[in-house]
């Protein structure tokens, strides 16, 4: 099974300390989410997780071995990542973009080998893209771009998979059809990890949340023992009622502190009002 | 597969036939069939003479830079995805004319013939360094870049003119410039082509790592790709072959803008694959355009720089038009 | 030509400063000898170090040096040099400022500023212009004997050089690259005739100068190659564009070097020049280029 930890991880960026000394265990089968406003450290942590990034102190291992310990091509087929806003750059196939996943198994020059092609053709079937095979993925819309890419990042059947705000952007189904096919990985095993604004998205899904604020991990659980009001009080300086989270039904809904003029409290926590 | 293939096809014949005009047309005008004759049975006349010592250096030489303009234009707009990247655009072919320069008028290459190839590198490397240094941090920062490299690559090249010990070189830097491939020798070309060709195999090995830049560098770093790796494969293959190749023949401007993007449509967009083609499509636009500064009647050549230069530019025009277009 | 355009590069400094002033008149030279004049000309430069004593130079041109070191080794030193700036006449305060056609207006106006006259001087394209220069200038400085002991030495060449006929004519062109070739009407054509050459480049009527592909001079198929050697160090493209393979495989043996400065500048000594040019091409090998 996976086992991903950081040890007292520390980054730090122009003096200032984006994450500071985080510690994480987190096992294969877990969908996390990371939660925390805006400049947490979600994204910074997201990277170090993924080897990305070399934390200034501590360090981050899989299955017990230093992730610097293992070589780029190998560490690549283990973990896959997606960046915020993952996009083509240049108006390639689906199917070629599906492809890009397998990179480092991929010889040097020459075609797909035909047991690649029979990979992309079960992705492209898995993730609804098969009649867009051929379509420039330049050209793709929100939810089927979020699709392709998380279809080019599990190509290569990784063990683990790092998503920032995956959601970002997407229409209410494609944020549920998203999030629930993420649940759905790590309840084939795979330990997911995922940034996430939407908290109800969040607290209905995810299997575990850790919390972020100001680079230091607050809380970290089971998301129905860990999710709750005063967290997300603390967490976003905003009254929240959390009910039944870590269940289909949760909702994480937000009220306005009724002494703050309305400017002032929706932009403090404007990414985490529920969009609907 | 097919249709990538018929178009690999189509350049091959299209490169022949540059190949056959570029042998067949010239200043003097020589019967084909003496031309032929002359390769049947080689021996000492006009045609043979303008044929082996005159026409096939500059041929060769030409589908060398050309294939090379071509193939660094395609790595560089794959490396910074940015379809208006090209060695002129980033000051490398600015500094390798810089390099080139100092050691004609300063005597280098007098006394040491691999001194402009190896100075013409030199300057490309001094240059390219620079603007990937300068520019990082995005495509618009890049470009920002390669103009400001050009520009000081431009002063210098205004000072050495100032400091040339032969006073007649003003002229003729100034002409040099304009980018020519007329009365080369083999010598020139035995000394660019080990270069150029070292600098080919720089860029080739950059092919799978540009496919996975498609999805930006995050992505690509994710899937292994060391991209400090990748860079440098680029900037050493761009400033060898390109630092040879304008060593050689002077500046000769747009044919590694225009070239990927002719070819790219055609097959598919990936950047791996663009290459061959850009470079095939490269050789072909250069022979041709050197074909065609033999062929329009003026009194003198025109440049072959000004040339490409002159069909480039509304090239250029048409692709920052579709750009703006296509921006939101 | 190369020296021409130097000339022309440096009368654009002149250009840049503004209108005609008055040119200057003989009779204001013929009161007494200039003792302070000013050459902006390389050809010019070299007439008047063999007309007048160094005394009476206010400087001449930073060109001329190589070509006197060719033509009369020393008689520059201790002279001044110019770079045909303003500031180098308002310094200066010359007497007579020697100019080429090509500077005129703005050096008469800077002169007349300083009490200076500027005297245009062309170009020579013949020995006619030769005679005709180098007596204008003998005037103007006040030494007309030794202007018609240099013109008479010159004619006394060019009158031995008549007189006999080299046994062949032999089919020339002087081709320092393929810039410009000089053509019917140059000095330099006058000069190849009157050693016995036929320049080949004379007969194509686009211009007097006209340009030469490597191809274009294989197929015109010269028995040699004439090449302008100037004193210039510095190395250049068009040495390279002779030193080309296929020049030196076909020319072998064929090419004469000859002094540029006597064949762009109109001196008495390009008489010499037309004597030294008749030896080379009689040293030739019988029959034309053989390939």
């Amino acid at each position: 099974m996976t086992i991903l930890q950081a040890h007292d991880l520390k980054v730090e960026r122009g003096g200032r300390r984006i994450v500071d000394t985080v510690s994480l265990r987190l096992e294969g089968g877990a969908f996390v989410a990371i939660i925390g406003p805006n400049g947490a450290g979600k994204s910074t942590l997201m990277s170090a997780l993924a080897g990305l990034l070399i934390a200034d102190a501590g360090h981050v291992t899989l299955d017990g071995v230093a992730l610097t310990a293992i070589g780029n091509r190998t560490l690549a087929q283990l973990r896959a990542y997606l960046p915020q806003n993952p996009r083509a750059e240049w108006p390639i196939s689906v199917e070629r973009l599906i492809a890009l996943g397998l990179t480092p198994q991929l010889p040097a020059f020459g075609g797909l080998p035909a047991a690649f092609v029979r990979r992309i053709d079960t992705l492209l079937a898995q993730f609804d893209l098969i009649s867009h095979r051929d379509q420039p993925a330049t050209t793709l819309s929100g939810g089927e771009l979020a699709r392709a890419m998380l279809a080019r990042a599990l190509v290569s059947d990784p063990a683990l998979l790092l998503a920032d705000e995956p959601l970002a952007g997407l229409d209410p189904r494609h944020a549920l059809d998203g999030v629930a096919r993420l649940r759905a990985l790590a309840d084939g095993g795979k330990l997911v990890i995922a940034s996430i604004h939407e908290l109800t998205l969040a607290a209905r899904y995810a299997t575990h949340v850790a919390v972020l604020r100001e680079g230091r991990l607050i809380a970290f659980g089971p998301t129905a023992q860990t999710l709750t009001s005063g967290l997300v009080r603390d967490t976003f300086d905003v009254d929240a009622c959390v009910t039944a989270a870590g269940s289909p039904l949760a909702i994480v809904d937000f009220v306005a502190k009724p002494a703050q003029p309305w400017s002032a409290a929706s932009s403090s926590g404007s990414d985490s009002t529920p969009r609907s | 597969m097919v249709i990538r293939r018929r178009w690999l096809w189509l350049g091959i014949l299209l490169l022949i036939v540059a190949v056959l005009l570029s042998l067949g047309t010239g200043r003097v005008w020589l019967d084909p069939a003496i031309l032929l004759r002359s390769i049947v049975e080689p021996e000492p006349s006009l045609a043979w003479l303008i044929l082996s010592e005159l026409r096939l250096p500059r041929t060769l030489l030409g589908i060398l830079v050309g294939a090379t303009l071509g193939l660094s234009g395609a790595v560089l707009q794959g490396l910074l995805r940015n379809p208006l990247a090209e060695p002129g655009l980033l000051g490398v072919s600015a500094g390798a004319a810089l390099g080139a320069v100092i050691a004609i008028y300063f005597g280098l290459a007098a006394s040491f013939a691999l001194a402009t190839p190896l100075f013409g590198i030199g300057g490309a490397i001094f240059a390219a360094t620079l603007t990937l240094i300068v520019g990082r941090g995005g495509t618009l920062m890049m470009i920002l870049a390669g103009a400001a490299v050009s520009g000081l690559m431009a002063a210098g090249l205004s000072l050495a003119l100032n400091f040339a010990p032969n006073p007649y070189a003003a002229y003729e830097i100034t002409t040099w410039l304009l980018g020519t491939l007329s009365d080369r020798d083999w010598n020139q070309l035995a000394l660019a082509a080990p270069f150029i060709l070292a600098g080919w195999a720089c860029l080739a090995l950059t092919a799978r790592d540009l496919d996975a830049l498609t999805l930006g560098e995050a992505q690509a770093e994710s899937l292994g790709v060391n991209l400090r790796r990748v860079r440098l494969l680029a900037l050493a293959g761009t400033a060898m072959s390109v630092g040879a190749a304008t060593a050689a023949t002077g500046a000769v401007g747009f044919i590694g803008l225009v070239a990927p993007h002719l070819v790219r449509p055609f097959v598919g967009h990936q950047p791996s694959r663009v290459l061959l083609p850009s470079a095939l499509f490269g050789a072909i636009l250069l022979v041709f355009a050197d074909v065609a500064t033999r062929v329009i009647p003026t009194s003198t050549e025109v440049k072959l720089g000004v040339l490409t230069s002159l069909a480039g530019t509304p090239f250029f025009f048409w692709l920052v038009l579709r750009l703006k277009r296509l921006s939101p | 030509m190369r020296i021409r355009r130097l000339a022309n590069g440096l009368a654009v400094t002149f250009l840049a400063l503004g209108l005609a002033a008055a040119p200057a008149s003989a009779a204001t030279l013929a009161k007494a000898k200039p003792g302070r004049i000013m050459s902006t000309n390389m050809c010019n430069d070299l007439l008047l170090l063999m007309l007048v004593p160094k005394e009476r130079i206010s400087s001449i041109t930073y060109l001329a040096h190589d070509a006197v070191a060719m033509l009369m080794p020393g008689a520059d030193t201790g002279v001044r040099i110019n770079h045909g700036t303003a500031e180098e006449v308002v310094r200066e305060r010359p007497d007579l400022i020697l100019a080429s056609p090509w500077s005129t207006p703005a050096l008469r106006r800077l002169g007349a500023k300083v009490g200076a006259p500027v005297a245009e001087i062309d170009a020579a394209n013949s020995f006619a212009d030769i005679r005709r220069i180098t007596r204008q200038i003998g005037a103007l400085v006040g030494e007309p004997a030794r202007a018609e002991a240099l013109i008479a030495g010159m004619d006394r060449t060019l009158a031995e050089l008549a007189a006999t006929h080299p046994r062949r004519t032999v089919r020339v062109v002087a081709w320092s690259g393929p810039g410009s070739v000089p053509g019917k009407g140059t000095l330099t054509d006058e000069i190849i005739r009157i050693a016995g050459g036929e320049n080949i480049a004379a007969k194509y009527d686009d211009g007097r100068y006209s340009s030469f592909g490597m191809e274009e001079l294989l197929r015109a198929r010269p028995d040699a190659l004439m090449h302008g050697e100037d004193r210039y160090d510095g190395p250049s493209l068009r040495d390279s564009a002779v030193a080309h393979p296929v020049m030196r495989k076909a020319f072998a043996g064929r090419q004469i070097s000859y002094p540029a400065s006597l064949y762009t500048c109109g001196l008495p000594q390009s008489a010499s020049a037309a004597r030294d040019l008749r030896a080379a091409l009689g040293k030739l090998p019988a029959g034309g280029v053989t390939w």
